[in-house]
C-alpha cells in the first residue's frame, strides 16, 4: 500500500475523533474501510470483498441506529476537539516511538496501524457518546485490517473473514444496547452509566 | 475422523442444537427443551474430559482441534458449571421483573443464549489454532454481553456496555500481537498459528507480539489493571450468567494464555513468557485483596474474589513446575464448583434478604439456615479454609513458586494469599452468623441450590485428596509439557 494511502487513513481516523456528528464519523469509518477493501483487490480479490461487505454492513448498520435515536442534542464529549486531536496524535507517537517495527512490509503502513489503534482507543476514552465508543472499537479493527493486508505473506481471507464476522456480531449488540440506554436514559450518552463505582 | 475429534465435534454441537431448540421451542416446553439439552450438553463434556484425562500422555494434536489434559479439564468444568447454571435458571427467570427482551420470549432467548455461550466457551480449549482462539473468545464477547445486560436495568445496561467496550478494545489489541506473529511465520495464514507452529515462529518481534497479546487477553480475564468490568459485568448479571462467566469464560481464556505461553517459549524464552504471567498474577492478587476486606453486596464480593482467584492461576501458570501446575488443576475445578454456587445461592439470597443486591447483608445463617450453610461452604472454600481444594492448590502453587526458583514472589503470594482470607474469613462471619435483623424465612429458589451444594460437598472433598495425588500424576507432566 503506498504511503499516500496510509495517511488518508490515518487523516480519515483523526476525523473520527475530532468531528462532531455521529453520521459523519460513521461515513469517515466506512470510507477507511473500502479504501482498504480497494486497496487490498489488488492482491488478492477474496480479503478485499470481505472488507468492502464488512464495511457496507457496518455503515449501514450504524446509520440505521443513528436514524432511530435521533439525539435531543449533541452528546458533549467533556473535551474540546483540539485537545482530543491532541491527546491522540500524542498517544499515536508515543505508541509509535514505544512499539519497534512489528514486521510489517513497510515503516509506513506499521506506523498506520498503531496510529489507527491509538485514534480508536482515544475515540473510546475521551467520547462520552455511546456510538462513538463504538467506532472507536472499529477504527481499532480498521487498523488491524491494514496490518492483515500489509503482512510478508499477505491477507488470510479465513482471518479477514473471522474477524469481520466478529466485528459486526459485537456491532450489533452494542447496537442493541445503544437504543436501550437511549431508551433508559434519553440520551447514548455513557455520562449516565456511572453508578457502579467502589 | 478420530472418535476423539467426533467427541470435539459434539462437545461444541449439542449445546449449539440445544441453543436453536431452546429458540424454537413452544413456551410452556423451554425450561424442559433445556434441562434435556443441557443434560446432553453436559454428557459430552464429560465424555471428553474421562477420554482426555484418563490418556493424558497421548493428547490429540491437530491444526483445528486440541484434546490435551488442559482441554479435558476445562471442557469439564465448562460442563458442570453449564449444566448447573440452567439447573438453576428456572428460578431465576421466575423472581426476575425486567428485562432487555418481552416477558414472553424472555425464556427462549435466555437459554438460547446461554447454550450459544455454551458453545462457544466449550470450542474454546478444544481449538487448536490461536487465531481461531481468538475469534472464539471474541465472539463469546457479543453472547455474553448481552446475558450480562439481560435484566434490562440501568446497573446491568452500565455493566454490559463497559463490559462490550473494554473487552472489544483489549481483543483488539490482542489481534495486533496474532498480527505481528504471523508476520513472522514462514508461509502465513491461520495454519501458520496452530499451537504447534508457533514454536517455530523465527521472529525477532515474538517478545512485543507476545507482550501485546497477553496484555489484550488481560482485559478478558479480567486481570489487574484491566480488570475494570468484571466486578461490574459479574455483580449485575443474572446469577447463572455470572457463574458461567467466573467459573468458565475467565479460565477459559486463561488457558488461551497459557497455551500461547507454552507455545511461545521456545521463542521468547521461558523466562520472559512465565514472567509476564507471575506479574499480571501478583498485581491481580494485590489489587483484589484490599476490596476482600470491604463490606460490599454478596455478587459484588464474589466478583473481586474471582479477580483474586485469576491471580492465582496466573501465578501457578507462570511458576510453570508440576507442582504448581498440579495447584492450578485443582484450583481451576474448584474455584468453579466453590464460586457457581456462591453466584446459584444469590437467588434465594435476595429473595430472603432484597438488600443483599446492593449492601453487604449480615446474619442470614440466623434467619435462613441452610441459606447460611450454602454461603458459608462457598465463601469459605473459596478463602481456602481447610479442607477447602482451594487451600491444597495454594499451597500447591506457593510451594510451585518456591520450586521454579522464585521465592521472593512465592512469599510475596503466600502474604497476599493470607490477607486475602483474613479478609473473607470476617465477611464470612458477618455475613452467616453477624447480628441479623427480622426477616421471613422465603427464599425462593433454595431447594435447588442445597440440592447442588449436597451434591458439591462431596466433589470439593475428593478434590482435595486429589490434590494430594495429583502432583506426581500423568496429568502434571502432560500440562507441564503442553502442546509439543
Amino acid at each position: 500500500m503506498s504511503g499516500a494511502l496510509v495517511w488518508l487513513l490515518v487523516a480519515l481516523g483523526l476525523g473520527v475523533v475530532v468531528v462532531r456528528r455521529r453520521s459523519l464519523a460513521v461515513t469517515l469509518v466506512t470510507a477507511q474501510a473500502l479504501v482498504l477493501a480497494v486497496s487490498a483487490a489488488q492482491n488478492n480479490a477474496a480479503p478485499a470483498a470481505v472488507l468492502a461487505v464488512r464495511a457496507v454492513a457496518l455503515g449501514a448498520l450504524l446509520l440505521l441506529v443513528v436514524s432511530r435515536t435521533r439525539e435531543p442534542r449533541p452528546v458533549r464529549a467533556g473535551i474540546a476537539p483540539i485537545a482530543r486531536a491532541g491527546l491522540a496524535v500524542g498517544f499515536a507517537l508515543a505508541l509509535t516511538w514505544l512499539v519497534p517495527s512489528i514486521g510489517l512490509d513497510s515503516r509506513n503502513a506499521e506506523r498506520g496501524v498503531l496510529a489507527l489503534i491509538a485514534f480508536g482507543i482515544t475515540a473510546a476514552a475521551t467520547r462520552r457518546a455511546t456510538l462513538f465508543q463504538v467506532m472507536g472499537i472499529v477504527l481499532c479493527e480498521n487498523g488491524l485490517a491494514l496490518a492483515a493486508l500489509e503482512l510478508p505473506g499477505g491477507s488470510s481471507t479465513a482471518i479477514e473473514l473471522g474477524v469481520a464476522f466478529d466485528l459486526t456480531l459485537v456491532a450489533v449488540v452494542a447496537a442493541v444496547f445503544h437504543e436501550k440506554i437511549f431508551a433508559e436514559f434519553g440520551a447514548g450518552d455513557t455520562a449516565a452509566l456511572r453508578s457502579l463505582r467502589d | 475422523m478420530t472418535s476423539r475429534e467426533i467427541l470435539a465435534l459434539l462437545v461444541v454441537a449439542v449445546p449449539a442444537l440445544a441453543a436453536a431448540l431452546a429458540a424454537a421451542a413452544p413456551r410452556r416446553h423451554v425450561h424442559v427443551v433445556a434441562i434435556v439439552g443441557a443434560f446432553a450438553s453436559s454428557a459430552a463434556a464429560a465424555a471428553l474430559s474421562i477420554v482426555a484425562l484418563s490418556a493424558p500422555g497421548a493428547p490429540l494434536v491437530e491444526h483445528w482441534v486440541v484434546v490435551d489434559a488442559a482441554a479435558g479439564l476445562l471442557v469439564g468444568v465448562i460442563g458442570i458449571v453449564g449444566l448447573t447454571a440452567v439447573l438453576v435458571s428456572p428460578a431465576y427467570l421466575a423472581s426476575s421483573t425486567t428485562g432487555l427482551v418481552r416477558p414472553e420470549r424472555r425464556p427462549r432467548m435466555f437459554y438460547a443464549l446461554v447454550f450459544c455461550f455454551w458453545a462457544i466457551l466449550a470450542a474454546i480449549p478444544l481449538v487448536g489454532n490461536l487465531g481461531g482462539a481468538w475469534l472464539l473468545v471474541e465472539a463469546t464477547t457479543a453472547a455474553s454481553a448481552l446475558l450480562v445486560g439481560f435484566g434490562g436495568k440501568p446497573r446491568a445496561l452500565e455493566a454490559a456496555w463497559k463490559y462490550l467496550i473494554l473487552t472489544s478494545l483489549g481483543l483488539g489489541v490482542a489481534l495486533l500481537g496474532i498480527v505481528v506473529l504471523a508476520a513472522g511465520s514462514a508461509h502465513g495464514g491461520l495454519d501458520a498459528l496452530s499451537w504447534r507452529e508457533l514454536a517455530h515462529i523465527h521472529s525477532k518481534h515474538a517478545l512485543i507480539a507476545y507482550l501485546l497479546l497477553l496484555a489484550g487477553l488481560a482485559s478478558k480475564v479480567g486481570w489487574a489493571p484491566v480488570h475494570n468490568w468484571l466486578p461490574d459485568a459479574h455483580s449485575e448479571a443474572p446469577a447463572p450468567v455470572s457463574a458461567l462467566l467466573s467459573a468458565a469464560l475467565l479460565p477459559a481464556v486463561l488457558l488461551v494464555a497459557w497455551r500461547s505461553s507454552q507455545a511461545l517459549t521456545p521463542v521468547i524464552g521461558a523466562s520472559a513468557a512465565q514472567s509476564v504471567l507471575v506479574g499480571f498474577g501478583l498485581l491481580s492478587l494485590a489489587v483484589a485483596v484490599p476490596f476482600l476486606w470491604q463490606p460490599m453486596a454478596w455478587k459484588r464480593l464474589l466478583a473481586y474474589s474471582s479477580l483474586e482467584h485469576m491471580g492465582v492461576i496466573a501465578l501457578g501458570i507462570g511458576f510453570g513446575t508440576p507442582l504448581a501446575l498440579a495447584g492450578v488443576a485443582v484450583h481451576v475445578v474448584g474455584h468453579a464448583l466453590a464460586k457457581a454456587l456462591g453466584f446459584y445461592a444469590a437467588t434465594p439470597l435476595i429473595g430472603h434478604e432484597p438488600r443483599a443486591a446492593g449492601h453487604a447483608v449480615r446474619g442470614i445463617g440466623r434467619t435462613q439456615g441452610p441459606l447460611g450453610w450454602v454461603l458459608g461452604i462457598s465463601l469459605g472454600s473459596l478463602a481456602g479454609l481447610p479442607p477447602s481444594p482451594l487451600f491444597a492448590s495454594e499451597v500447591l502453587i506457593v510451594a510451585g513458586g518456591f520450586a521454579a526458583g522464585r521465592p521472593w514472589t512465592a512469599a510475596a503470594s503466600a502474604a497476599l494469599l493470607a490477607l486475602g482470607f483474613l479478609g473473607l474469613a470476617h465477611t464470612l462471619i458477618d455475613t452467616v452468623a453477624g447480628k441479623a435483623p427480622a426477616r421471613d424465612r422465603t427464599a425462593p429458589g433454595l431447594r435447588g441450590v442445597v440440592l447442588l451444594t449436597s451434591v458439591a460437598v462431596p466433589c470439593l472433598l475428593g478434590l482435595t485428596a486429589a490434590a494430594l495425588w495429583l502432583p506426581g500424576s500423568a496429568i502434571a507432566r502432560a500440562l507441564v509439557q503442553g502442546i509439543r
